[in-house]
């Protein structure tokens, strides 16, 4: 139960930090500025403006941050009645997976600022993506063996996945540091493997000791399920991935955070499945471990539903 | 204490009595996830044999200079060496292959099949005995890997090593991701079917 | 005490003898790595021209490297390209930099040697050495100019663009007129069987052929693939012979029409057509400029 807190408390501080960086953007005569459906870009202004200043498709130029030479055709501008409101239609959808510059001339001095997606949905969109639609179990096909090992009954799934989760977020954590100061400023990229593992080892020995120590009771219970955190594939498959995506320290969070929970979810799923099988009338042959592979594969046929799933 | 079996006892055992994933249901992730061809597990096969030969050679070699206490450490530090040189080899002179493998070559540093290698037969015994048990131990992962993607090949592509044997494609459900754990759950299944007949044809 | 002792000790042996050999495999293979990714591109590249191993290319075909940079200093950006001059030393560059309004900005001698400018660290640095400081580089892409007997022959453009899973990496062949020569997946994460089969013959020689008018309009429609075409688009593959003339006109036919979605992957399949209709066109916009630029300042390049 005290770790369920903690674990609330620790996810709740993320968000806070996560939220600081959203509320920095603030312009002056722009107040707000968002992508519309896919071919429009809404920009509000903190006062009223004239439409022949913010109504004019010539006023505006907007391009993509890494093309600035290439300028996307602004095909129309309609303001809103109180010229508050400007929405920009472009001739062609735009790729709203890029940023957008965009430069507003006639309002005095000239206006540029950027439009993106929100970094917070961007954020959320990670952890959902590597929650449900890229789960680790289901359709990357990791971790396997733990998966098996230890979703034959419901306390020892719970067990199992919140360990793991608190042990990949802190493991991730070291490794993004480790890979962002040590082993890319001196191109030591080849020692990923040994370095990843020896951090994960590490972390689990640490984890082990301080729960010894510090809270006898909660070892007894998870302290078991330390051992098979490290012959989990999962807890190296995400450092490895988020140094092949150049992930930043909030992204690496929340790739743990997903990758533990989807985990874990997966684990509860199946052992609420299994726990019912075993009443079943399965054909000798299947009994046991190859039954629970079929029903995985049932789960991941489903898991496959949430594919192309896009909230943010 | 030294093993009582031959080399070609402990070659056979790794391929027929403990199949790495047949029998022992260990290093699941790969049988699952790229058993899609036969070439795929062929390759994931020779990496994994690689690594579990050079590893179990290392630690019978360095058996009695390995701290009791650190053994696990060791074992993890070995593997995890020889995984990183023969994804090293891989990528450069098969990119191809090591664009397919994906990240499963990294993985093999996590293989549980390994590490249970290192510890219940390396550490014990002597070095030929651990490079005989080795090669039998990966080629049982190779060739069950093999026939997984036989398998998934033949009715997903209706191809062998890429070659049209059927020349339409029976059933593209086995080629598709997921299926893995159904071809795997399926084949387990019958190979327990087949071995209890086989039992009950011997005992009568 | 002395346990402890040993056992660092021993740890710090075997750490050391584990570095050794990771060194020394890092140390072999890593030329080996680049150069056969090098080679293998470099064939893709000949493959996308129409060349393989049973029609070696011609000798006076050439591939001129052109890349590009953005270059900024302070508030304002600009477009760099480095591109290859044509001198008495063979081993020239010239570094121009082009306004984002296509104003000429200026040009620097750039030293370095050819095989260097395959390598992003050595070019940059000659480049930073070149424009001298207060400005930033970053790399953005490249484009291959190839030319036969000094006239333009294809140009070769390698990108990248979001999949429906990860990134699709591709090199996509124009000829002088825009028209797709031909498209390659180098790299993509998608599905088996369901958006992997973007690399198959059938789904990526539907771009073969598609004139710059035609890519600009291209969409994507869901109807099953006809059998002719689909015939015509991998030749060989089930042994039958078709007669050049009859792979011209059904060629000819379906030179219109949109993309065939590959079944069960239309947005992989989407994603493509949109990717190499964006490469096409920015590249289309920028050459336009750089040629008109290189004309005016009298830049004499090989191509």
């Amino acid at each position: 139960m005290k770790t369920i807190l903690m674990t609330r408390r620790v996810l709740l501080a993320a968000m806070l930090c996560l939220l600081v960086p959203a509320l920095a953007w603030a312009g002056n005569l722009i107040s707000g500025q968002r992508f519309g459906a896919d071919n429009e870009i809404v920009v509000t202004f903190s006062e009223p403006l004239a439409p022949a200043v913010a109504g004019e498709a010539a006023n505006y130029s907007v391009h993509e941050e890494a093309d600035p030479d290439i300028r996307l055709a602004v095909a129309e501008v309609a303001l809103s009645e109180d010229g508050r409101t400007a929405t920009l239609k472009f001739a062609e959808p735009l790729n709203t997976v890029k940023t957008h510059v965009v430069s507003m001339a006639g309002a005095g001095a000239a206006e540029t600022f950027r439009v993106s997606k929100s970094y917070l949905g961007y954020l959320l969109g990670i952890l959902v993506s590597a929650l449900l639609i890229n789960n680790f179990v289901f359709t990357k096909y990791l971790g396997l063996c733990v998966f098996f090992g230890t979703s034959k009954r419901k306390d020892t799934a719970k067990g199992m996945g919140i360990t793991f989760t608190i042990v990949m977020v802190a493991s991730a954590i070291m490794s993004w540091f480790f890979y962002q100061f040590i082993l890319k400023p001196f191109d030591l990229n080849f020692l990923q493997i040994v370095i990843f593992i020896g951090l994960v080892s590490l972390t689990v020995q640490a984890v082990d000791t301080v729960l010894r120590k510090v809270n006898p009771a909660l070892f007894n219970a998870f302290g078991v399920y330390l051992v098979l955190v490290i012959a989990n594939c999962v807890i190296l498959a995400v450092p490895l991935i988020l140094a092949d995506n150049e992930y930043n320290f909030f992204e690496t969070v929340m790739l743990a955070l997903g990758a533990g929970g989807g985990f874990m979810l997966a684990l509860y799923l199946m052992s609420s499945v299994r726990e019912r099988m075993e009443l079943a009338n399965v054909p000798r042959a299947f009994k046991g471990v190859p039954i629970a592979f079929i029903v995985a594969g049932q789960f991941a046929l489903a898991f496959l539903g949430f594919s192309g799933l896009n909230i943010f | 204490m030294a093993t009582d079996k031959t080399n070609l006892q402990l070659v056979t055992n790794g391929i027929l009595n403990e199949n790495p994933i047949f029998r022992l249901v260990l290093s699941m992730c790969p049988a699952v996830g790229i058993s899609t061809t036969v070439m795929n597990g062929f390759m994931l096969g020779i990496a994994v044999l690689f690594v579990q030969v050079f590893s179990s050679c290392t630690i019978a070699i360095f058996k009695d200079k390995i701290h009791p206490r650190i053994r696990i450490p060791t074992y993890t530090l070995t593997i995890a060496t020889w995984v990183t040189v023969i994804d090293m080899v891989l990528a450069a002179y098969l990119p191809e292959a090591y664009a397919k493998m994906g990240i499963f070559i990294k993985l093999i540093v996590a293989f549980a099949i390994i590490t249970m290698r290192l510890e219940m037969f390396a550490g014990k015994e002597s070095v030929t005995a651990s490079f005989w048990d080795g090669i039998g131990m990966g080629l049982g992962f190779m060739f069950g890997m093999m026939a997984l993607g036989f398998v998934r090949e033949l009715l997903g592509l209706g191809t062998v090593l890429g070659y049209d044997v059927l020349g339409f494609k029976p059933l593209l459900f086995f080629i598709l991701p997921f299926a893995g754990f159904f071809c795997v759950g399926l084949m387990m299944g019958f190979f327990n079917y087949i071995e209890a007949r086989y039992r009950r044809a011997k005992r009568a | 005490m002395k346990d402890i002792a040993t056992i660092i000790f021993r740890l710090t042996i075997s750490c050391l003898l584990a570095g050794l050999v990771m060194g020394t495999a890092f140390v072999l293979t890593n030329k080996a790595k680049l150069h056969n990714a090098e080679e293998r591109e470099h064939k893709v590249m000949l493959g996308l021209l129409g060349y393989s191993a049973t029609k070696p290319a011609p000798e006076f075909l050439v591939l001129h490297p052109v890349h590009r940079y953005i270059v900024t200093s302070g508030e304002t950006s600009a477009i760099g390209y480095l591109v290859p001059v044509k001198g008495a030393n063979e081993a020239e560059y010239a570094f121009v930099e082009i306004g984002l309004d296509g104003a000429f900005q200026g040009q620097q001698p750039v030293k370095l040697a050819a095989e260097q400018a395959g390598e992003a660290g050595p070019r940059d640095a000659a480049i930073a050495a070149a424009l001298g400081t207060g400005k930033a580089l970053r790399y953005a892409d490249q484009t291959i100019v190839v030319t036969e007997n000094g006239k333009r022959r294809a140009y070769l453009l390698p990108g990248e663009f979001p999949g429906f899973k990860t990134f699709i990496g591709v090199i996509l062949a124009l000829d002088p007129a825009f028209t797709v020569l031909g498209l390659e997946i180098m790299e993509h994460e998608e599905d088996p069987g369901l958006g992997g089969e973007i690399v198959q013959g059938y789904f990526k020689n539907q771009f073969q052929g598609k004139t710059f008018a035609a890519l600009k309009k291209l969409g994507v429609v869901k109807t099953p693939l006809p059998e002719e075409y689909r015939r015509v688009l991998e030749p060989g593959k089930n042994g039958e012979a078709i007669s050049p003339e009859e792979i011209a006109k059904i060629q000819a036919q379906y030179q219109d029409k949109d993309i065939y979605a590959l079944t069960g992957a239309t947005i992989s399949s989407r994603s493509v057509t949109n990717g190499v209709k964006a490469i096409a066109n920015k590249f289309a916009y920028r050459l336009a400029i750089l040629d008109r630029v290189l004309a005016e300042q009298h830049i004499a390049v090989p191509f």
